[in-house]
């Protein structure tokens, strides 16, 4: 999950959650998928929530280390 | 000598005090060099002890060379108040490369040499100019194509890796760093800062210079936010700058210019993706595009758990359905059943004694034949059979002389010994 946070960006994650929801709305899927969707959803926006608001000390030193 | 002596020019030489107040006579008092509007540019404007001195000059028209000069002075009693209208007007600072209009009075003193006295400027004049001049940079931007570039950049949902061009230990700069990093949200931004001098003479190479740096990092970063530090003065000449707003407005990050200006505008601020009033302005547009993200992460999340909530409620409705359903379709399909099983019972029954009976007649035929052929019947049409140990003797050959031999007849049976046997 560590990883996925650093190479998956803020904009995609949440284009790929809106896609989900849409996909999620639409009235043929199953069950099934249903709770896969939710599970990859949770997955995402787990990960949209850390990267707004928890600190992410890499990319703190990226900056920093700019000259 | 006498003679010489009383042409002596030493007895007509004046001191230079002395000429001096022949000029201060002559000029001083000219009607035609007192209270006379001037047009003029400003330069090396300096404030001393609440005087304002500064040099008036014209360039030829190519603005290659200085065509004329003068020392001028504005004295503190009026600079106060002129310098506050002027302000007030243009929205900038009296300072230093303006077009101004002035109304000067020559004034000589034979300490100082000659001065302007500023006694009145003309706001709008200056005003004019700034328009003009910014009108001609924002048409050319236009001309050029560029001018909505900056503004045309498609914004990332949550912008929190900041590039800040701004001075270092600048107000404006603290207060954009502390309405980010205390905002209430819990919401995390990085910055980093690249200094820049944000007034004077120096303004746009070094913001340039800023510009260009960032620009070599830009994958690090989803914004550039150009903040003033928020001093008294805020000269913002130099932002009305032609190659500072087409830098801006080819930059391949979204700007934001926070440079302070409540009245107007620069051209920096036509071109940049978002212009604000204040540095904190600038933090609160970014803190704002946070708590948006988080809004739609929570209206994500409720229109998901809403969704899984109607599609299971829509299932166990089904099921439901379906429970209260199938006994009722059971029982029907164990009728239609039962009645296909009877039905399929009297079909075999009606098969197997149709079987039966066909069997029957069959074996009684066969019966029938078999009668016809059996051995007793050939016995009844008057033939006999002859049997030597258990075998029908069909063959001369079988026997050999003293073999017993059972003859049967259809009313009874011989026994006899063989005598003779003859092939044929």
């Amino acid at each position: 999950m560590a990883e996925e946070n650093t190479t998956i960006t803020y904009d995609q994650a949440v284009t790929e959650l809106d896609e989900l929801v849409k996909k999620m709305q639409d009235p043929q899927c199953s069950i099934d998928r249903l709770s896969e969707y939710t599970r990859r959803a949770k997955e995402l926006l787990d990960i949209c929530k850390r990267k707004l608001t928890a600190t992410d000390e890499e990319l703190k030193q990226i900056l920093a280390g700019i000259e | 000598m006498a003679q010489s002596s009383l042409f002596d020019p030493q007895d007509t030489a004046l001191t230079l005090a002395e000429y001096g107040l022949r000029i201060k006579q002559a000029v001083n008092t000219a009607p035609s060099l007192q209270a006379q509007w001037v047009k003029a540019e400003t330069s090396d404007v300096q404030v001393r002890r609440g005087h304002c001195y500064l040099e008036l000059i014209e360039k030829s028209a190519d603005g290659g060379t200085t065509v004329a000069r003068a020392s001028a002075a504005i004295w503190a009693n009026t600079f106060t108040a002129l310098a506050a209208r002027f302000q007030a007007v243009t929205g900038t600072a009296f300072g230093t490369g303006m077009k101004v209009m002035v109304k000067v009075s020559a004034n000589y003193h034979e300490q100082y040499g000659l001065k302007l006295v500023i006694t009145d400027i003309n706001p709008e004049f200056t005003l004019g100019d700034m328009e003009r001049q910014r009108r001609e940079i924002l048409e050319r931007l236009t001309r050029e194509g560029i001018i909505e570039l900056n503004r045309q950049l498609p914004w990332p949902a949550a912008p929190q890796r900041i590039a800040v061009v701004s001075a270092a230990g600048a107000a404006g700069y603290g207060d954009f760093m502390n309405q980010l990093d205390n905002n209430p949200y819990g919401l995390k931004f990085y910055t980093r800062l690249f200094q820049a001098m944000m007034q004077g003479v120096n303004t746009v190479p070094s913001v340039l210079a800023a510009l260009g740096k960032i620009a070599e990092h830009r994958q690090a970063f989803d914004c550039v936010v150009i903040i003033r530090g928020g001093g008294s003065t805020s000269d913002l000449n130099a932002f009305d700058n032609y190659d500072l707003a087409a830098a801006i407005a080819r930059f391949p990050l979204p700007v934001i210019t926070g440079i302070g200006h409540e009245r107007d505008v620069t051209v920096l601020d036509h071109v940049a993706a978002l212009r604000v009033k204040t540095p904190t302005a600038a933090a609160e547009f970014l803190i704002q595009r946070g708590t948006n993200a988080l809004a739609h992460l929570t209206e994500v999340s409720n229109t998901i758990a809403a969704l899984v909530r109607d599609t299971l409620a829509h299932a166990r409705e089904q099921l439901a359905f379906y429970t209260s359903v199938m006994p009722m379709a059971a029982g029907n399909r164990l009728a239609t059943e039962r009645t296909n099983l009877v039905h399929s019972i009297q079909l075999m029954q009606t098969g197997i004694t149709t079987l039966m009976m066909r069997e029957q007649m069959r074996l009684e035929a066969l019966a029938d034949k078999v009668t016809l052929l059996s051995p007793r019947n050939i016995l009844n049409r008057g033939y006999s059979l002859t049997m030597h140990n258990g075998q029908f003797v069909t063959d001369a050959t079988m026997l050999k002389p003293g073999d017993v031999v059972t003859t049967h007849f259809k009313n009874g049976l011989a026994r006899a010994t063989v005598n003779l046997v003859k092939q044929q």
